[in-house]
């Protein structure tokens, strides 16, 4: 057969072949007498049928249940020219090529398609995100292999991708016919591919054992893998994230390589996978961002869910005895926060609080805080006092803390007759509100947590009916307006002199409004934790 | 937020310039640098804070933990320029019970019984 006789180039499940059309009549169908037999869904038993005459050949559709197409245009007579390509039905993975001058176009032409087949893939993407689908990478990294082999005829071949740590790694190996390889089955150097990959060169070595190469690859000589062909997978900034300052960037290797020499050689296999590899880098790397979206969005889940449990460790906002009425309300400015607060009943019927502050934001902040909350649940009904249960939380604290992890806190127990007593371990000092002023109530010791021997002082007071205390955490004094000026202590000294009539619940609200229009529309950029207890007086 | 540091006789000055905070990574810069002179060997150590503008809760927490690091390591670490703002956060935190802090560099110096 001379090169320049007509002839099909067919690439389907079983691999690549061409069938010389040297009979007036070739048959293709499912049909095993077809001349040329194919396999796939919509492929009728006999689909197709070429006659030769007179070197002009003529392709007609059998009555075929799915049809036949040239050029992408269905076709039931038609004569072929060279370059024509033939589908069956919807047949995918199965490609007829009609040839008939010297120049094999085939090869340019696959890779046209192939690379019209990623653009295909990268819009199919936007689909598999909306169905949620994880497998979207390794469904890319099999197509970007499988059109390689078909546009350069190698035998098999692999994709590795850089890590994290900038290490390659082997992702999925393909043979010709759509097989998935096992990483083993690369008994491979890995010096071709972290070559190109350093270089971002296309590498081809014709014949391994040329040059005195076969040393540095023995393992691979000894397969009989002759031909390799690697080119780097280099990434086309199309993003406005201009974390490369806008150069490419090479996230990986496709390796390919044959038995046959000089298979991979010719300059229409080369452009060919040049083309290909820029498109399948972009869908690449489109892909892992999809699955990194994917964790991401499950992290958010996980989020909500303990967003919802810390909310639920908190007591419910408002709580009244016979002789005191409360409100506190704590917004993280993430999922979950660090700030806490809890009512607790201590003996003698008296009333205790906490308010406080883990320093740090978020997870880390949270979990800390309900390892207080704990600790805190389980020493303060057992004491009558404050800086006992200080002491206490300040060694459970420092024991289990990380590093440079702490809190803040403000313990206060308040008694029938009006006594208070309370603890301030380096908290911001709540306000006392009384009929003769303001004070701040600072006595205590250090943040909880990071020296194991430090000492709590607390103070006693008598509290008279009417009086308020408004423990707060640094969320609120500085809290940020859009100018980044803070809201302050004298802020809201000014909107509790205004507000102190009400009770617990609307002056809590008051105050909380006061530092939302404060802040405008400014992002949060602390949690904000609030509590008011008021002294109603003894009752009767 | 940025580091330097020089040496007067036996004192280590670390010059802090910029915010000490969680989201800019400052706190590991500063933790990391106080390691590295107790390792040198130096004992006595003294961070100028006078260009930093704010400390967040993080941020705190990474000076108490280079000055127990300090501490432990048998060396002393002071502070030296305190702003208002730093002032007053060490003030409510009552950790001004804890670090000894100097308003002038000579005075620091001399409470490790160097000369300048």
């Amino acid at each position: 057969m001379s090169a320049s006789s007509p002839r099909l180039l067919v690439t389907d499940a079983n691999g690549r072949r061409q069938v010389p059309i040297d009979r007036p009549v070739i048959t293709i169908g499912r049909r095993s007498e077809s001349d040329v037999r194919v396999a796939g869904v919509g492929v009728s038993r006999q689909h197709a049928e070429i006659t030769a005459d007179n070197g002009t050949c003529r392709l007609r559709d059998l009555d075929s249940k799915f049809g036949t197409f040239v050029n992408g245009a269905k076709a039931t007579e038609q004569v072929l020219a060279h370059g024509d390509r033939i589908r069956l039905g919807e047949a995918d993975g199965i490609e007829i090529v009609f040839l008939v001058g010297e120049d094999d176009v085939s090869q340019e032409r696959s890779a046209l398609s192939a690379a019209t087949e990623l653009r295909h893939m990268a819009s199919l993407l936007e689909g598999l995100r909306a169905l949620g689908s994880g497998r979207v990478l390794d469904d890319v990294l099999a197509l970007v292999l499988d059109s390689a082999i078909d546009v350069t005829g190698a035998e098999r071949g692999f994709i590795m991708l850089a890590n994290e740590e900038g290490v390659l790694e082997f992702k999925l190996g393909r043979a010709a016919g759509r097989a998935t390889l096992s990483g083993r089955t690369f008994e491979t150097s890995r010096k071709i591919p972290e070559g190109v990959f350093t270089t971002g060169k296309l590498t081809i070595v014709e014949d391994l054992l040329d040059g005195g190469m076969a040393a540095w690859h023995m393992g691979t000589v000894a397969l009989g893998i002759r031909h390799v062909l690697c080119a780097p997978l280099r990434l086309v900034r199309y993003l406005e994230t201009a974390e490369e300052h806008g150069e490419d960037k090479v996230i990986g290797v496709l390796y390919l390589d044959s038995r046959e020499r000089g298979a991979l050689r010719s300059q229409a296999a080369r452009t060919a996978l040049e083309t290909l590899s820029t498109e399948a880098a972009v869908a690449i790397e489109n892909a892992r961002l999809y699955r990194q979206a994917l964790e991401r969005a499950k992290l958010d889940q996980e989020l909500k869910v303990a967003a919802a449990i810390q909310q639920s460790l908190l007591p419910t906002s408002n709580r009244s005895g016979a002789f005191f009425s409360t409100a506190g309300s704590s917004l993280p400015c993430r999922a979950v926060g660090g700030d806490f607060f809890d009512y607790v009943d201590v003996a003698g019927d008296q009333f205790g609080f906490i308010l406080g502050d883990v320093a740090g934001k978020g997870a880390p902040a949270a979990l800390l805080a309900a390892a207080v909350l704990g600790m805190f649940g389980a020493e303060a009904s057992y004491q009558s006092r404050c800086a006992p249960v200080m002491t206490k939380l300040n060694r459970g604290l420092f024991r289990r803390a990380v590093e440079g992890r702490f809190l803040t806190a403000f313990y206060a127990i308040l008694a029938p007759d009006g006594s208070l007593v309370y603890s301030n371990a380096g908290h911001n000092a709540p306000l006392l509100v009384t009929g003769a002023g303001v004070r701040r109530l600072e006595t205590g010791g250090l943040v909880l947590g990071l020296f194991d021997t430090a000492t709590f002082e607390e103070e006693s007071l008598n509290l008279a009916a009417g009086d308020v205390i408004v423990a707060f955490s640094d969320g609120v004094s500085e809290a940020l307006n859009e100018a980044g000026e803070e809201y302050t202590d004298e802020r809201l000294l000014a909107a509790v002199a205004v507000n102190r009539g009400l009770p617990p619940r609307e002056l809590l609200d008051a105050l909380l409004a006061d530092v939302r229009a404060f802040c405008g529309r400014a992002t949060p950029n602390d949690d904000v934790t609030m509590v008011v207890v008021r002294y109603n007086g003894e009752s009767a | 937020m940025k580091l330097e540091e020089r040496i007067v006789g036996s004192v280590a000055i670390v010059t802090v310039t910029g915010d000490i905070t969680l989201n800019k990574g400052g706190d590991v810069l500063l933790k990391d640098k106080v390691q590295s002179l107790l390792h040198q060997g130096y004992k006595d150590l003294l961070i100028d804070l006078s260009g930093v503008s704010y400390v967040d809760s993080a941020g705190l927490g990474e000076l108490v933990q280079a000055y127990v690091t300090t501490r432990n390591r048998g060396g002393t670490l002071r502070l030296l320029n305190l702003t208002k703002r730093i002032r007053d956060l060490l003030v409510v935190t009552k950790l001004l019970t804890v670090f000894e802090a100097y308003d002038n560099e000579s005075a620091a110096l001399a409470s490790f019984g160097a000369s300048a």
